[in-house]
C-alpha cells in the first residue's frame, strides 16, 4: 500500500499544482496554460498508476479497496499539509514520485 | 436543497454523531474487548485443537441442545466462543454463550465486560429494544444519505475548492474543513451509509420478499443462506463425528484461508448436520455461499460451497465493506480515520449551524432558547459522548474483576456520565462547558495507561514485555486521544482568551461572515 | 387574515410539515412499490431479484425525498409521488396476481 500511497499523493499534488491558486501557494507564481495541461495529465497518470500498482499486488477486490483508502488518505494528508507547510507538501510529492515506483517494485 | 441539508443535518446530527463515533470505535471492538478482559489468555492459534476442546465442552454442558455454535479464535479475537440454544426455548433469549480457553477448553474466568461489543451493538441498536433501535438507526442512515447528497448538490465549488483549506480564518476555516472532509472522504461516507441500509434491508424493505414469496419469508432465507433449513430430528441417538477430522476436509475447500465458525444442528441425533463457514475476514465480500455442510454421524458431504450470484455477491460486498473484517492493521487504521472523518463531518456541521445563527444574535445580546438548546446538545452530544467513552473505560478498570453485574454497571457508567454531561452543559456557558468537558475527557483518556497499571497486572510494562501489542495499543491509543484532546482544549482556551481582549474586539468590528450561504 | 408563528406564516410551516410527511412516508411507499415491481421484472431467480430490488429501493427513496423538497410546492411534492405511485401500484398488483397459482 505504501507504493500506491506515494504515487497517489504525487498524483494529487500534480492536480493541485494545476490549479492557479495552489500553484501560487506552493511555487510563488502562476502556471502557464501548457503547464496546467501537463500537470493535469501527470496527475491523472500517477493516480492511474497507483491503481494499477494496487490491483497488481492484491487483485481486483482488495486492490480497489486499498486504492480507494489510500486515495482518500493521501488527499486528506496533502490538503492538511498544504496551508501549514507548502514546501514540505511539494517535497513529499517529489519523494512520492521517485520512491513510489521503487516501493512498487519492492512490493511495499 | 440547502435548507434540507441544514435542517436534516441538525435534527439527526447528534444521533448520527453518536452512531458514527461508536461505529468508528467498533473497528477496534475486538481489541477493546481484549483490553476490557485482560485475563483472557492469548494462545498460539491452533484451530483444530480448539475445535476439539469446544466439542468436548459442548458435549459435556450442552448435550441436550439442538443447536451449537462455535467461533474459533483468530489473530484479533483470542478467545474460543461457544453458544448453544436451550432446547425448551426459542427466539432471541434462548441462547447461552460461553468463552473458553482455546488451549485447555476450560471456561475462562475473566472479568465480565461487554468490552468493544458494547460500542458495536450500540451503534446500530442504540440501547433500545428490538427492533426499535435498528429502525431508528436505519432512519438516521437514510437521513445521512440525504444530507450527503444534498451536501454534494449544494457545494457549488466542489471541484474548484477540492484542495482548499484555509486555517485560522474563523467561520471560513470551519466551512473549508467541513467541505474538505466531506469531499475527500466521500467514497467512505457514501459506502458506509448505503451499506448500513443494505445490511438491514430485509427488515427495512420486505415488500418484495412478501410479494414474490407469497408471505413465506422463511423460504426466502432458505434460498439465500446455505443450510438454514429447519431440520427434523430422527429421534435416534447417534454419536457425533470428531469435528477436528471434519475441519481438515473443510479447510481443503479454501486453501490459504481459515475457518471462522462451526455450527452443529441436532448433535447426538442421527440427522445431525455440521456446517463449517469460511472466516469472514478472508475476503472483501461476505460470502454466504462459502460454507460446507457435512452429515454429523457419517461425515458425508451434504452441501458444497457454492458460487454466489452477482446480486448476492454485491450485497455481500456492501456488508463486507461496512464491517471491514478483511482489513489488516494498516487498512484497519485507515478505516478508523475515515470513520473519524465522518464523525467530524457531522460535528463541524453542528458547530457551524450554531455559530452562524449565534452571529446573527450577537449584536442584539439576546439569545433565543432554541440556540441555547442546540448549544447544550452540541456540547453534551459531542464532548459529553467522548467523556462517556472514557467513563466506560474507567469503570472497567475501577470495578473489581469479580464484582457482580459489573458488565451492566460499566454500561450504566457510560450513560450516567453522558447524562451528567447534559446537566453540566445546561448550567455552564457554552465555551466553558466545552473546555471543561473536553479537558476532563483529555485527562481521563490520557490517564488510562496509568489506571491500567494501577488496577491490573497488565499495565504497559507488563503487556509490552509479554508482546501483547493489542492491550498495549489500546492503552497507548487512549493516551494519544487524550493528548490530542488536550491540544484541542488549549486551542479553544486561546481563542476564548483572545476573544475577551478589548483590542481584539475592535479588530473584529467587521465580523467575518461565511462567504457561502448554505 | 394571516397568522404568524415565530415570525413565519403558519401556512409556511404547514407546507414544510406536509413535505416532510410526503418525503418520509410517501417516499417509503414509493420505494416499496418500486421494489416489488423490480423484483418481478428482473430476469433472474427470485431470490436474486428480491435482493437486487431491495438494494435499489433505497435509491428510489432518496430520489423521492429530494423531489419532495425540490418541488415548487407541497402540493406538487405529493403529486410527484402519487402519480408514479399509482402506476407502480397498478403494475405491482398486476404482476403479483398474474403469478398467483
Amino acid at each position: 500500500m505504501l507504493a500506491a500511497g506515494l504515487l497517489s499523493y504525487a498524483g494529487f499534488s500534480a492536480l493541485c499544482l494545476a490549479m492557479e491558486r495552489h500553484h501560487q501557494e506552493m511555487l510563488g507564481h502562476q502556471p502557464s496554460p501548457s503547464r496546467k495541461v501537463q500537470l493535469r495529465m501527470a496527475g491523472w497518470a500517477l493516480l492511474a498508476l497507483s491503481l494499477w500498482v494496487s490491483v497488481l499486488s492484491a487483485g481486483w477486490a482488495m486492490g480497489l479497496v486499498r486504492w480507494t483508502a489510500v486515495l482518500m488518505g493521501s488527499a486528506v494528508f496533502l490538503v492538511w499539509l498544504l496551508p501549514y507547510r507548502p514546501r514540505w507538501a511539494l517535497a513529499l510529492a517529489a519523494v512520492g514520485l521517485l520512491l513510489g515506483p521503487l516501493a512498487a517494485v519492492a512490493h511495499w | 436543497m440547502a435548507w434540507l441539508h441544514t435542517w436534516a443535518g441538525l435534527v439527526f446530527g447528534w444521533l448520527l454523531f453518536a452512531i458514527f463515533l461508536t461505529g468508528t470505535l467498533s473497528y477496534f471492538k475486538d481489541e477493546i474487548s481484549h483490553w476490557a478482559q485482560p485475563e483472557v489468555p492469548v494462545r498460539v492459534l491452533d484451530a483444530r485443537a480448539s475445535l476439539t476442546q469446544a466439542q468436548a465442552y459442548l458435549q459435556a454442558n450442552a448435550g441436550q441442545s439442538s443447536r451449537w455454535f462455535i467461533s474459533l479464535p483468530d489473530a484479533r479475537e483470542p478467545a474460543l466462543s461457544v453458544m448453544w440454544q436451550d432446547p425448551n426455548k426459542s427466539g432471541r433469549g434462548s441462547f447461552t454463550r460461553q468463552t473458553l480457553d482455546p488451549q485447555t477448553g476450560q471456561r475462562i474466568e475473566a472479568r465480565d465486560s461487554r468490552g468493544g461489543d458494547f460500542f458495536y451493538r450500540f451503534h446500530y441498536q442504540l440501547q433500545m429494544g428490538y427492533p426499535w433501535g435498528r429502525w431508528l438507526s436505519s432512519l438516521a442512515a437514510m437521513v445521512m444519505l440525504v444530507t450527503l447528497v444534498t451536501g454534494i448538490i449544494t457545494h457549488k465549488k466542489i471541484f474548484k475548492e477540492f484542495f482548499t483549506f484555509r486555517p485560522g480564518k474563523g467561520a471560513r476555516s470551519w466551512l473549508d474543513g467541513h467541505n474538505v472532509i466531506g469531499v475527500l472522504v466521500l467514497p467512505f461516507h457514501l459506502m458506509i451509509t448505503y451499506s448500513s441500509l443494505v445490511i438491514f434491508m430485509t427488515m427495512l424493505m420486505p415488500a418484495s420478499i412478501n410479494s414474490r414469496y407469497d408471505g413465506d419469508t422463511q423460504a426466502f432465507f432458505s434460498e439465500i443462506y446455505p443450510g438454514n433449513q429447519r431440520l427434523v430430528a430422527a429421534g435416534q441417538p447417534a454419536p457425533l463425528v470428531n469435528l477436528g477430522g471434519l475441519y481438515d476436509r473443510a479447510l481443503q475447500q479454501w486453501p490459504g484461508g481459515s475457518i471462522g465458525r462451526v455450527s452443529v444442528q441436532m448433535p447426538g441425533d442421527a440427522n445431525a448436520q455440521v456446517q463449517f463457514s469460511r472466516h469472514d475476514g478472508d475476503s472483501v465480500s461476505r460470502d454466504l455461499g462459502a460454507a460446507i455442510t457435512f452429515a454429523g454421524t457419517t461425515g458425508a458431504v451434504l452441501e458444497q460451497p457454492r458460487e454466489s450470484s452477482t446480486p448476492i455477491a454485491i450485497a455481500g460486498t456492501f456488508y463486507g465493506l461496512h464491517m471491514g473484517l478483511f482489513a489488516g492493521p494498516v487498512l484497519r487504521w485507515l478505516y478508523f480515520f475515515c470513520g473519524l472523518g465522518s464523525t467530524l463531518l457531522i460535528g463541524t456541521g453542528l458547530v457551524m449551524w450554531l455559530g452562524k445563527r449565534q452571529l446573527k444574535h450577537a449584536r442584539s445580546g439576546v439569545r433565543p432558547f432554541e440556540l441555547r438548546l442546540v448549544e447544550v446538545l452540541n456540547v453534551a452530544g459531542m464532548a459529553g459522548l467522548v467523556l462517556a467513552v472514557a467513563g466506560f473505560m474507567w469503570a472497567n478498570r475501577l470495578l473489581p474483576a469479580t464484582y457482580p453485574e459489573r458488565a451492566g454497571i460499566e454500561v450504566d457508567s457510560f450513560f450516567v456520565v453522558w447524562l451528567l454531561s447534559i446537566v453540566h452543559a445546561a448550567v455552564r456557558s457554552g465555551s466553558k462547558a466545552w473546555i471543561e468537558q473536553l479537558g476532563l475527557a483529555a485527562i481521563a483518556l490520557a490517564g488510562v495507561p496509568l489506571l491500567s497499571l494501577l488496577t491490573t497486572n497488565h499495565g504497559l510494562p507488563a503487556s509490552i514485555a509479554a508482546g501483547d501489542w493489542v492491550l498495549a495499543g489500546v492503552d497507548l491509543s487512549a493516551l494519544g486521544c487524550g493528548l490530542v484532546l488536550a491540544w484541542v482544549v488549549m486551542k479553544i482556551r486561546r481563542r476564548a482568551v483572545l476573544a475577551a481582549l478589548p483590542v481584539a474586539r475592535t479588530v473584529r468590528a467587521r465580523p467575518t461572515m461565511p462567504g457561502e450561504v448554505h | 387574515m394571516r397568522s404568524r408563528i415565530g415570525g413565519v406564516p403558519a401556512s409556511y410551516r404547514w407546507a414544510v410539515a406536509s413535505r416532510i410527511v410526503a418525503a418520509v412516508f410517501g417516499g417509503y411507499v414509493l420505494a416499496a412499490l418500486a421494489s416489488v415491481c423490480i423484483a418481478w421484472l428482473l430476469p433472474m431467480a427470485r431470490g436474486e431479484a428480491v435482493v437486487s430490488a431491495m438494494m435499489l429501493s433505497f435509491l428510489v427513496y432518496l430520489v423521492a425525498v429530494l423531489w419532495c423538497f425540490a418541488s415548487h410546492s407541497a402540493g406538487r411534492a405529493w403529486l410527484g409521488l402519487a402519480i408514479p405511485g399509482l402506476i407502480l401500484a397498478a403494475m405491482a398488483g398486476l404482476l403479483h396476481w398474474q403469478h398467483l397459482p
